[in-house]
């Protein structure tokens, strides 16, 4: 599983505001970062790891809501849901898949032949769940998402005035400081 | 599962007061599944405690650096926690639908089968040996007990870290971590107050004074 990426310039004193605007910022550009290859079904960790990215910005953006404005938090959020509720049902099967594949080999081979027509199911759904997925994770919607994200971000630092957003040169670097 | 609200989560607050009360309401609900989920037959509070669980986990992702080591071990505790509990949910969802297969596979040699009988007044028994899914029943009935006796493994692995928990105080040292935040806000609260009543009253002094200088210069001007 990917490690979350460490936030740069947190601080217990500092205010709830720029913690939402620094996480947030961080976890939505690590869920573009981990699109890549997730459609590959040969490779089952890159949606792992996609989906987990999506459950830490889902978990920022609800821990952190009231700095972001309601309806345009909801409406990311949903966006954030979907894309989550689909890496999920391509991993319940990846998963399933691999556990299956690993039970069998360890089965005598009266047993195999059940398994297997368990797993020629699943693969089944793992295809029609990869198709689900495919339009939500095109990159110029995931940009998109990015960009809205990006907005909700703006928002939170205006709510904390002590402290300045990281300039674009330490975000692009990945400090955030 | 929907998250039980957290109240007065000011924006401009300092973030070690909003995660110790988030934290809080997340660590209550956490342990209110417990004597529930410690049931086996209660899967419905199993599956809520994991849900609690990753709540909890995912809010000491960001915070735990404001809670210190008790921030940390909880988190850690938390990911252990929904994931044997994680494990469990797999199996309950696992569980029928490999007899649900089963199932669909004998629906099917038994529909063959009749097909084979064609016009024949009785089914002839030998047919069931060309049932086209035959061989498959014995692993599906194999992988059921298997999914079954692994659910009961993972169950009481569930009970023992929970039980191993409470008795470590994990749960308690987060919290009185928290606590300790909560006391400091307000605290602090107290002391902005006191400050801003002195400065009410060192206004008024000297609006006071500057009274009493005004009404001696007119005394002294000559009528």
């Amino acid at each position: 599983m990917a490690k979350a990426r460490e936030i740069h310039g947190l601080s217990a004193d500092g205010s709830y505001a720029a913690a939402a605007a620094r996480i947030v910022a961080v976890r939505a550009q690590e869920l573009v970062d981990h699109s890549a290859g997730v459609l590959d079904t040969g490779d089952i960790e890159r949606v792992h790891d996609m989906r987990v990215a999506t459950r830490r910005l889902r978990a920022a953006l609800e821990v952190f809501e009231p700095c972001f404005p309601g309806k345009r938090l909801a409406e990311d959020l949903g966006d954030v849901k979907s894309l989550a509720d689909a890496l999920g049902e391509r991993r319940d099967r990846d998963v399933a898949i691999a556990a299956l594949e690993e039970l069998g080999a360890t089965m005598a081979a009266p047993d195999r032949p059940g398994i297997d027509s368990l797993i020629d199911r699943l693969r089944a759904e793992q295809l029609r769940a990869n198709e689900e997925l495919a339009g939500l994770v095109a990159a110029d919607r995931l940009e998109a998402l990015r960009e809205r994200l990006g907005d909700l971000v703006a928002e939170a630092w205006a709510l904390a005035p002590e402290e300045s957003p990281p300039s674009e040169a330490a975000r692009s670097n990945g400090s955030g400081s | 599962m929907k998250a039980r609200r957290v109240k007065k989560l000011d924006p401009g607050a300092p973030l070690a007061e909003i995660a110790a009360r988030i934290v809080k309401v997340r660590l209550d609900e956490l342990r209110s599944f417990a004597p529930r989920a410690i049931d086996k037959h209660k899967v419905k509070a199993q599956h809520d405690m994991r849900i609690a669980a990753k709540r909890l986990r995912y809010v000491l992702e960001a915070t735990e650096f404001c809670f210190g080591r008790p921030g940390e071990t909880a988190r850690r505790r938390a990911r252990d926690l929904q994931d044997v509990l994680g494990e469990l949910r797999d199996c309950e969802v696992m569980l029928p639908r490999v007899r649900e297969h089963l199932e669909e596979l004998r629906e099917q040699d038994a529909d063959a089968i009749r097909a084979r009988a064609g016009d024949a007044p009785d089914l002839d028994p030998r047919l069931v040996a060309q049932a086209p899914h035959r061989t498959a029943y014995r692993g599906l009935d194999s992988l059921a007990v298997y999914i079954e006796a692994r659910r009961k493994l993972l169950f009481d692995r569930f009970c023992e870290l929970w039980r191993q928990q409470e008795e470590k105080g994990t749960w308690d040292r987060l919290e009185r971590a928290a606590e300790r935040h909560l006391a400091r806000a307000r605290e602090r609260r107290r002391a902005a107050r006191r400050a801003e009543r002195a400065r009410e009253k060192l206004a008024d002094a000297e609006g006071d004074e500057q009274h009493a200088v005004e009404r001696a210069r007119h005394a002294r001007r000559p009528s």
